[in-house]
């Protein structure tokens, strides 16, 4: 099975930088998108059993682009030391700031570029933007069906069946291939590589390519003017010296000093 | 004047406030369960009714071909796991960006300035986008004003598209809780080894008169709970007097979903937890000693 994952290089929000009261994307460190590793997980999980391969996908949307090239080649081997065959990673600078309608178009193209796929894999939403949009946004640039949310899959040869994890319901539903199935966390547990793994991951190519490479140029219909974090203040106030009776009644007191409660 | 489409259930009718801050528009509402019956008072012209079930790709194109036929500036529509589903595919058809959470709305010219929530919840972001452009939102955040009107209703067969076929439906159970509306919370998390110990957090709840949240896995991936306790960016936002998160790790997608509680208090016997950087006060303690010391005293205190 040709199989294909969508990895983002997100930002790690768990690191963000700030200047002032505005976010400093330039300087705050990108990870792999959590739920995208679920994604080359199902992936790879599918290639062990029925065979083919996987190749990643991964647009470079944060700049400085030239600085950043080198931290997101080292995310990708992780991604490769998990299974993945080979990535594609789509750096250029004009692809900082642009929206997902933006991103969305460059990774058809590589799609369209690689040839042959059956299953296309992505995580329900990046934990940076969350929106969850490309994924349907790919299928829909590509005219194949979307299944999302999937938290179990199923292969059986060209039609898969996918539980469905919505709000009030879990749904069941059959497609066959070519399609294109977002995954939430529950799907998996993504492996951890082996140091051989990592090793052996080196010697897999990354593809590096530029809009050129893929013959497009492309503008964006949204222009972002401000970006400004939400910052709450908190006390910060850490318990942890004395008795578990101590620690209780100092609780209590900072409650009751809150206005949380009173004594009765 | 431009067109504006409100794609959504007839329940979904704050949207209607959204779109009135264009100003002059003319407003069309594709109603997805519901018989349009009152929406003629917040000025909507024209009502689509969709008959009987739709799945996302089939509404997708009913929404593109409304969309061609009447130029729409705006499509705005409700955020859940449908219209998040469905709504890029049309955006991606139309060339038109997509913005998630938004809180604000002004006309710029021939753009428009829209504000909304980004970045897992953490940033305010201000954007200038082209028409068309599609804009998602909770329905609960705006008012229409109420500027009745004539309205003419179109009953809408949606074609099926028919590639992703159902097989079954099961609903998840529910627990009746509304965590969103909460003053006190007690929340759990994977510090709990066994959904028996949930017991002890349980007891605490009861002696505060707290409603019980949730970690994702506790919801999502155990199933301890049922989905209605679960606090998060793909759970439920909570504004509560008190969050207290009990064995709660605190992955930024956690406190994207309690950043505005009043008061956090975090417990944990792992100093290094993330979520001791973003509590008021953090007791660095085992839970499972700490927490019913805590209900007792409080017991005796509160008088329970």
């Amino acid at each position: 099975m040709e199989l294909i994952a969508l990895v983002k290089l997100a930002l790690d929000t768990g690191q963000l930088r700030v200047s002032g009261d505005k976010l400093d994307i330039e300087n705050t460190p990108l990870k792999i998108s959590d739920i995208d590793r679920n994604a080359v997980e199902a992936a790879v999980q599918i290639k062990e059993k029925v065979g083919g391969r996987v190749r990643a996908i991964s647009v470079l949307k944060y700049g400085p682009v030239q600085k950043r090239v080198q931290e997101a080649e080292g995310l990708i081997r992780e991604v490769l030391a998990m299974g993945a065959d080979e990535a594609f990673l789509v750096a250029d600078n004009a692809l900082v700031n642009t929206d997902q309608l933006v991103t969305a178009k460059v990774i058809a193209a590589v799609i369209r570029k690689l040839g042959n796929f059956d299953l296309i894999l992505a995580g329900e939403a990046s934990i940076d933007g969350y929106t969850g949009q490309v994924g349907p946004r790919v299928a829909a640039e590509l005219g194949i069906p979307v299944v999302t949310y999937a938290r179990e899959l199923r292969v059986d040869g060209n039609k898969l069946t996918i539980k469905r994890d919505l709000e009030e319901a879990v749904q069941t539903v059959e497609v066959t291939t070519p399609a294109l199935v977002t995954v939430t966390r529950e799907i998996n547990v993504p492996r951890i590589p082996p140091l051989l793994q990592i090793r052996m991951a080196m010697k897999k190519p990354i593809n590096k390519l530029s809009l050129a490479d893929l013959g497009i140029s492309l503008g964006s219909p949204m222009e972002v003017k401000g970006v400004s974090l939400v910052q709450v203040r908190r006390k910060g106030v850490i318990i942890k010296e004395g008795s578990v009776d101590d620690k209780v009644n100092k609780l209590i007191e900072a409650l009751i000093q809150e206005g949380i409660i009173t004594r009765g | 004047m431009v067109n504006i489409l409100i794609v959504g259930s007839q329940g979904d009718y704050g949207l209607v406030g959204l779109a009135q801050r264009v100003g002059d528009a003319v407003v069309h509402y594709l109603v997805v369960g519901g018989d349009a019956t009152g929406l003629e008072r917040y000025g909507v012209s024209k009502a689509f009714i969709v008959q009987g079930v739709v799945d996302e790709q089939s509404l997708a194109n009913a929404v593109l071909e409304l969309a061609r036929a009447n130029n729409y500036a705006l499509i705005i529509s409700p955020i859940n796991k449908f219209y998040r589903t469905a709504m890029p595919m049309v955006a991606q058809s139309l060339g038109a960006p997509l913005i998630m959470d938004v809180t604000d709305l002004k006309p710029s010219g021939d753009t428009f300035e829209v504000s909304f929530n980004g970045i897992g919840s953490r940033a305010q972001v201000t954007a200038g986008v082209k028409q068309p452009a599609i804009l998602m939102a909770p329905p609960a955040r705006f008012k229409p004003t109420e500027k009745p009107t004539s309205m003419s209703k179109e009953t809408l067969q949606v074609k099926s598209v028919g590639q992703v076929k159902v097989v079954s439906t099961e609903e998840k159970a529910r627990g009746g809780v509304r965590i969103e509306d909460a003053e006190l919370i007690v929340s759990v998390g994977r510090g709990f080894k066994k959904k028996e110990d949930l017991q002890l957090a349980f007891d605490l709840a009861k002696v505060l008169g707290a409603e019980i949240g949730c970690s994702r896995p506790i919801a999502a991936d155990l199933k301890w709970l049922s989905e209605d306790h679960w606090v998060g960016l793909s759970g439920h936002k909570v504004r509560p007097k008190l969050y207290m998160a009990i064995g709660i790790s605190g992955q930024p997608q956690h406190l994207a979903g309690m950043m505005e509680s009043r008061v956090v208090v975090v417990i944990n016997n792992d100093p290094n937890a993330p979520f001791f950087k973003n509590c008021d006060y953090g007791v660095v303690e085992d839970l499972y000693k700490f927490v019913p010391a805590l209900t007792n005293k409080l017991r005796e205190l509160l008088k329970k």
